[in-house]
């Protein structure tokens, strides 16, 4: 009944004594990314059988590829629903369900394809020009498709023969080939389109080394590997586990513990405690994509509406937004708030894009500059900003550093937090003055720029509106010639860094975490871990 | 007693009927739009139309109440707008979960409330009561999700003892059932316990000083019969009284402990469906809870009314 004294004292001092454990274990020097392998196949041979548990950073929305909009969602289709072309290592487009490239003709108008022979989806349906047919228009027509946009330049599929499908276009398109290596290029099975009708997503069948077995909201997924797989030798593994770990520190401590052999997008302070230990490593991925800030200088009733003048001293003057912007130091930011970790940029477009100018600069700090700009613009200091940011750790930390390092330049900035989904709806509205906000990235420029920075775009939140941007953006999609779109994207870019609508910070790397006996992972610059040929190292 | 009870039950009935408004409106007036959350970044206009159209979000605002009415009198929550899933099923797996969770919790708590309670009381002014009172301190002052991740840090990635998070239903395996549950119990437990050891002391406490326990003594009874039988027996009505007062801040506790463990509760649920502003499953769960506290309610007030006749008499009620 009693306890012994030296066992209560020993209880009452171990949350110290932890304590002291635990914050050693996030203050260690972080690693500069270079010593992290990035984006690899790992050619390690493997073994037959084996579940993959593998922890997704969010719970993913409908698993309904004409719906689905989020980064985790794709990494589940990534080992569950093919697409008729799909990126290697080096970002080139290649033929995934699709026979080869596409072949294109009249002006570019005509796209025509042809299809792998002899494979069948997940439920022993034949995959043929049919079902290409009936996926691409239900992307494309359906009323609710979230890829409409990605097939707007579509206006008419036809089955040529059971193994080619054509396209036509209402213009030229070349980033087609890249949407179609996305989820518009996913091809579900017609037998459960036409029994799941609007639910597909709650069952969904695709071509793919795994299929969907089951789900539970806001818990996990299980995929089951296919027997019905057109290149079923080449998978190892018996089963994917999908656990939504939203916390970083316990996503980091189920890798530790053995739990789960994979976490995806190790949160930047997580990633050198994962580094550190022995039994684990880590390989970097991702950059297609951008973080930032928006400034409003044109949204005045909705991104999508006509753009009107916005009455606040960023938004009215251009050499005010200058001197916000020469007022940060890119370096320093990437290293207090991402421990160095990310890729700091100043353009929307991949660094080592073939559709990226080399003549492109980023300006560095300039606080004499910045000084003399706002003195120039004759606005009374301080100068009052709003800077809405979404309530997390991370970006309120960033929120902070740019107030910080405005300040000398002399802004006042107020950091407004909210969730997430208010701050997305305050950008849309044009509800603010400067916004944090970023884009996952497309394999091809053209993602990363039609709307989010053309004329209306539906991300353009700060309202830009300038034919020097909208112009080059739409010719370089018609046009066919790699260097002709890179001068016109750059001329583009070019125009957007002028007026300052986004300040882009940085370009985001994600981290897979994974343990030293998984071997066989592909992670791209798209930062989708593919588990087709993973395994348990033999 | 019948006009008691059907009187009871229909400001049941009313108490349903304004909580079901007090829901639908709250959430409404919450900024942001379920149907652009849904639709994401890339969507168009269209699509969004689309969505708003497929929920209802689209009609005026008492259609869209006797919309959700008429669904939740069928049992038919709708469909959530983050996966599609039907509601009620996603119901069905969740509460059983959260009550699995809040009732180890409660058994933690009252093993080391309850005990530690008594301890200290037993033991007053010595090492062990100021060892207890010390904890009684830290279990209210430590949050639970610091609390959690000491714990999946000590347990899951030192010793590998116990499995980092997630959960295994029980009927699919008990054994990792409840190495799953261990943890989570113990952390969500901790700050009841703590409650429940200063309870159960001071409660202890003036049992032993009272005249009965002293007549016990005087008896010649054993000690531990005069704790056991005498002082703690007459001590259990306010620890009663706490435990039932306490099980509804227990869920929701939860919440947190959930979303630290990846426990596929009912906390876990709220919070994501708060954030995604997924209107069908925050309608649910909401009413879902609110019908949970009218039914034990109610249940108190007959349980009450058969116990005491003055309480059904005191509203002028025959029977």
């Amino acid at each position: 009944m009693r306890p012994s004294p030296k066992v209560v004292a020993a209880l009452a001092t171990l949350p110290l004594a932890l304590a002291a454990c635990g914050g050693g274990e996030t203050s260690n020097t972080p690693a500069a990314p270079s010593s992290i392998a990035s984006a690899s196949t790992d050619n390690r041979s493997v073994k037959d059988g084996g579940t993959l548990n593998i922890a997704l950073n969010a719970d993913p929305d409908a698993l309904d590829p004409s719906i689905s909009t989020t980064l985790v969602g794709r990494e589940v289709f990534a080992n569950m629903c093919e697409k008729l072309y799909d990126i290697d290592a080096s970002s080139n487009l290649i033929p995934q369900l699709a026979a080869g490239m596409p072949e294109v003709a009249g002006d570019g108008k005509e796209v025509t394809i042809k299809l792998r022979d002899g494979v069948t989806f997940n439920d022993g349906t034949a995959f043929d020009a049919a079902a290409v047919k009936k996926s691409l228009d239900r992307h494309r027509t359906w009323e609710k498709s979230a890829r409409a946009a990605d097939l707007a330049a579509v206006s008419k599929v036809e089955v040529v023969d059971p193994t080619t499908v054509k396209l036509t276009l209402a213009q030229a398109f070349t980033p087609l080939t890249a949407q179609l290596a996305d989820r518009a290029g996913m091809i579900m099975s017609p037998k459960a389109l036409d029994s799941g009708s609007d639910n597909f997503g709650a069952s969904p069948v695709c071509v793919g080394p795994f299929k969907f077995a089951s789900r539970t909201s806001g818990s996990q997924i299980v995929l089951d590997k296919s027997a019905d797989y057109y290149d079923a030798a080449k998978v190892k593994l018996d089963k994917l586990v999908y656990k939504i770990i939203v916390d970083p520190n316990v996503r980091a401590a189920n890798l530790k513990s053995g739990d789960v052999q994979v976490a995806d997008q190790l949160a930047t302070n997580t990633v050198a405690g994962v580094q550190a230990d022995p039994n684990l490593s880590v390989v970097s991925g991702g950059g297609l994509g951008y973080y930032g800030f928006q400034i409003n200088i044109g949204n005045v009733s909705g991104s999508t509406e006509k753009p009107g003048a916005v009455d606040t001293p960023l938004g009215k003057n251009p050499q005010l937004r200058e001197a916000f912007e020469l007022a940060l130091d890119r370096d320093a930011i990437n290293k207090a708030v991402y421990n160095g970790l990310h890729e700091v940029d100043c353009y929307p477009v991949p660094i080592d894009s073939p559709y990226r100018p080399k003549d492109l600069t980023c300006p560095k700090q300039d606080l004499a500059k910045a000084k003399q700009l706002v003195q120039a613009s004759g606005v009374q200091t301080p100068i009052a900003v709003t800077l809405a940011t979404p309530n997390d750790a991370v970006n309120q930390r960033l929120a902070q550093v740019i107030q910080s390092m405005t300040k000398e330049a002399g802004f006042n900035v107020s950091v407004q937090t909210a969730e997430f989904v208010s701050v997305l709806e305050q950008g849309k509205a044009g509800k603010f003055d400067v916004l944090l906000s970023g884009w996952s990235g497309r394999v091809d420029p053209d993602g990363n720029l039609t709307n989010l920075v053309t004329s209306q775009g539906s991300n353009n939140y700060g309202g830009m509106s300038d034919a020097g941007i909208d112009d080059p953006i739409k010719q370089a999609a018609a046009e066919s010639d790699p260097a002709k779109r890179a001068e016109l994207y750059g001329a583009a870019m070019k125009k957007a860094a002028e007026l300052r609508g986004v300040v882009y910070l940085y370009h985001n790397l994600y981290y897979l975490g994974t343990h030293k006996t998984v071997a066989g992972i592909q992670y791209f610059k798209d930062g989708l871990p593919r588990f087709i040929s993973a395994g348990f190292a033999a | 007693m019948f006009w008691f009870i059907l009187r009871r039950c229909g400001s049941a009935v009313l108490v349903l009927f304004l909580s079901s408004v007090l829901i639908f409106l709250g959430i409404r007036a919450l900024p942001g739009d379920p149907a652009s959350v849904m639709a994401g970044q890339e969507a168009s206009q269209a699509a969004i139309e689309a969505i708003r159209k497929e929920f209802g979000l689209d009609k005026p605002l008492p259609a869209q109440y006797l919309d959700y009415v008429g669904q939740t009198l069928t049992g038919n929550f709708g469909r959530s707008t983050q996966d599609q899933l039907p509601v009620a099923d996603i119901l069905a797996e969740r509460l059983p979960v959260t009550l699995e969770l809040s009732l180890l919790a409660m058994v933690v708590a009252i093993v080391i409330g309850v005990g530690a309670g008594i301890v200290a009381a037993v033991r007053r002014g010595k090492l062990a009561d100021y060892v207890a009172t010390a904890f009684g301190l830290a279990g209210l002052s430590v949050p639970h999700f610091w609390l959690g991740l000491l714990g999946i840090l000590l347990f899951a990635v030192t010793w590998r003892v116990l499995p980092a998070s997630g959960y295994v239903p029980f009927t699919e395996d008990p054994v990792q059932n409840l190495q799953r549950m261990i943890l989570p119990a113990l952390v969500l437990g901790t700050g009841f316990a703590a409650i429940l050891m200063r309870q159960t002391r001071s409660a202890m406490l003036g049992a032993l000083s009272a005249d009965y326990v002293r007549t016990a003594r005087s008896k010649g009874l054993s000690e531990a019969k005069v704790v056991g039988a005498h002082a703690l027996r007459n001590s259990l009505t306010t620890v009663v009284t706490v435990l039932g007062l306490q099980l509804g801040a227990l869920i929701s506790g939860a919440v947190v402990t959930e979303q630290i463990f990846v426990i596929p509760g009912f906390g876990k649920l709220t919070v994501d469906a708060v954030l995604t502003r997924n209107y069908p499953v925050i309608q649910a769960v909401v009413l879902v809870t609110v019908i949970g506290y009218v039914l034990v309610n109610l249940l108190v007030d007959i349980a009450y009314a058969f116990l005491n006749p003055r309480i059904r008499l005191s509203g002028g009620t025959r029977d």
